[in-house]
């Protein structure tokens, strides 16, 4: 294994108190005689990992747990408050829209300091200038002030530099969504080649298309603290099932519990590991196991239904619907096993639900339900892998 | 951010863009170089020579203008010098959150394009004068050189250290030109020393300027040319000043992000 090209251990973030005017003269003060400040907000919290080259790192998040504040920190740009960062080789970042540049001035004069930042020297960057241009391809434009520039004419600038430089490491932040689609694939194609080179790549995106597409490995932060971290798949798709929960919850909230006094569900189970959520592999077979209760002793009828996490249906079905009668396990105590072999569906949150109906599958008297998660290395999109065949007639 | 070989190889980059900035908005930029030391040396010579009709110190044969030209650059050089300088970081707050560049350049070539502005301008202002009648002994020029390259360093110490000062209190921004202002006042540039009363000249002394403006007119106005011990204390001072501004300016650099 060669040396990481960068590594982070325990790195963590504090912003200090700069609202009030006391505030400030106290953090100065921390700062000149203790080197940092005390007090303060922390955005980023033991965060640990390392890039050796060929590695390709994918930083997801919702808003404000802290990416950018992390990228900040990888390029230099901030301090870090505690931790260390140890870096080795080049670094490029691409960090939010016309890093570096200055709107006064032209783009060819802003495309010569934005190289010399990167580390071109002047005749460096003359030679490669044709290709940059090409690259950024914006025309005679170039000559007019970078304040005059569409947002996507500074990205165009802003990557062709820094593609022109070809670092050991490339950062990138939220950039990519800024071009248009053409630009956009013209990006990802460079990226990629670059990685196929055995280039380096720390990106950070919303985009867990472009994500699983282009890093294999993968780290969620959550409130400034690292929740997952490590092979992109895993991690994207938890990252994505917490979310469809998250939106979710919301609306089971609103929705009202149907009583329970009549037929109900006593025990909803999904095979899997004893601790915590059920995971399952594509491919798997799922098993959700009933309990119900029956007051007058009659067999209620069992509707099963899958739902992504969301709450996106995918599948439903009924004991009657099949013609499957429950037998009683005890007293007024019925039970079902319900089993889906070679489970089709796409990794993500799944939500399994069991309804308890009266004998008659007329309505629906409880409502019980548990989560599980599929896995899996796909980049199929949609809810279910259809069965299917390719041919070229 | 450590300073290597390359980031110094970008200070005359930045100081060109610097310098470039200040003139790029004028149609004829590169000519307002000669013209504008030259009208504001009219201007001095108008105030002084027609209206104050203010005399040199005994013992020299010239306008007045002269007199006060020889130190009047200088001093704007460096006063100019640490007032930008001392403005460079929050200038540039929005490079320095995105570029990961030695925030101390941008004091540096910030300070350095002023200094090298007012240097062109003096000189052009000298040869005027030379042109104009007036005896400026060249042979101390060199030395003169030499000096305001201390004076530099001088200014340069005060405007890193302000500068990574400013970050944290916005409230010398208001104070400083004022500031600037009453030391200029304070050093005999519009007068000489020995109008003063005993007890303020004393007090001149403990000015630091003072001792830059009076070695320079030494050198351009009485023809001193041999460098002596007052140069070195000069250096001293300079590099004292560079060494505590650069100290401050490590120890505070590290958070400007968190305060900017």
């Amino acid at each position: 294994m060669s040396e990481a090209l960068l590594s982070l251990r325990g790195v963590g973030k504090r912003y200090p108190v700069t609202t009030s005017a006391a505030g400030r003269w106290r953090s100065f003060w921390e700062v000149l005689l203790r080197g940092q400040s005390g007090q303060g907000t922390v955005v980023l919290e033991d965060v640990n990992f390392s890039i050796r080259p060929g590695e390709s790192l994918g930083v997801i998040g919702a808003n404000g747990a802290g990416k950018s504040t992390l990228l900040k920190i990888i390029t230099g740009v901030l301090s870090a408050s505690s931790g260390v960062i140890e870096r080795q080789g080049s670094s490029a970042a691409l960090l939010e829209l016309g890093a570096g540049f200055d709107p006064e001035y032209s783009g060819l004069e802003n495309l010569h300091m934005n190289a010399a930042f990167l580390g071109l020297d002047r005749k460096q960057v003359a030679e490669r200038l044709d290709d940059i241009l090409a690259f950024a391809d914006i025309g005679d434009s170039i000559h007019e002030p970078v304040k005059h520039y569409s947002s996507g004419m500074v990205v165009r600038l802003g990557f062709a530099v820094v593609a022109s430089v070809r670092p050991d490491l490339l950062i990138t932040d939220e950039i990519l969504a800024v071009g248009d689609e053409s630009f956009q694939k013209k990006c990802i194609r460079w990226i990629e080649t670059y990685l196929a080179e055995g280039g380096t790549l720390l990106m950070v995106s919303h985009n867990m298309y472009q994500v699983q597409k282009l890093c294999r490995q993968a780290l969620w932060l959550e409130g400034g603290k690292a929740r997952a971290q490590g092979d992109v798949f895993d991690v994207t798709q938890a990252y994505l099932a917490w979310h469809e929960r998250r939106s979710a919850s919301e609306v089971a909230r609103s929705s009202e519990r149907l009583s329970a006094d009549l037929y109900s569900v006593a025990e909803l189970r999904v095979d899997g590991d004893d601790t915590g959520e059920p995971r399952l592999a594509m491919g798997d077979e799922l098993v959700v196991r009933l309990r119900l209760r029956s007051p007058d002793g009659r067999a209620p009828v069992v509707l099963v239904g899958l739902v992504r996490a969301d709450g996106t249906p995918v599948y439903g079905v009924a004991s009657d619907h099949d013609e499957f009668e429950l037998h009683a396990s005890a007293e007024d105590e019925f039970c079902a096993t319900l089993r889906f072999p070679d489970l089709s569906l796409l990794p993500g949150g799944y939500v399994v639900r069991g309804h308890a109906m009266d004998p008659e599958g007329l309505r629906v008297h409880d409502t019980v339900e548990t989560s599980f998660t599929v896995t899996g290395r796909s980049r199929e999109l949609g809810l279910v892998r259809l069965p299917h065949r390719w041919s070229s007639e | 951010m450590r300073l290597n070989k390359h980031w110094w190889s970008l200070l005359p980059d930045l100081v060109r863009r610097e310098i470039r900035s200040r003139l790029v908005n004028a149609t004829s930029g590169w000519l307002w170089l000669v013209v504008t030391p030259l009208l504001l040396l009219a201007v001095y010579g108008f105030v002084f020579g027609v209206i104050f009709q203010a005399r040199v110190p005994e013992g020299l044969e010239m306008p007045f203008v002269a007199w006060l030209a020889v130190a009047l650059w200088p001093w704007l050089a460096f006063s100019e010098g640490v007032l930008r300088g001392s403005q460079a970081i929050l200038q540039h707050a929005s490079l320095i959150s995105k570029v990961a560049i030695p925030r101390q350049l941008l004091v540096v070539s910030a300070q350095s394009a002023v200094f090298l502005l007012h240097l062109i301008g003096y000189m052009v202002v000298l040869v005027a004068l030379q042109l104009l009648g007036i005896d400026i002994s060249w042979q101390g020029l060199p030395l003169a050189l030499l000096v305001l390259a201390t004076f530099y360093g001088f200014g340069l110490g005060l405007g890193l250290g302000l500068a990574a000062l400013q970050v944290y209190l916005r409230d010398l921004e208001q104070i400083l030109p004022t500031f600037m202002m009453f030391w200029f006042f304070m050093t005999p540039i519009l007068y000489a020393p020995e109008l003063l009363t005993d007890t303020l000249a004393a007090v001149l002394v403990f000015n630091p300027a003072t001792w830059w403006i009076e070695e320079v007119r030494a050198t351009l106005l009485h023809g001193k040319w041999l460098p002596d011990g007052m140069l070195l204390v000069l250096a001293l001072a300079a590099a004292a000043s560079v060494w505590l501004g650069s100290l401050l300016f490590a120890r505070l650099s590290p958070c400007f992000e968190d305060f900017l």
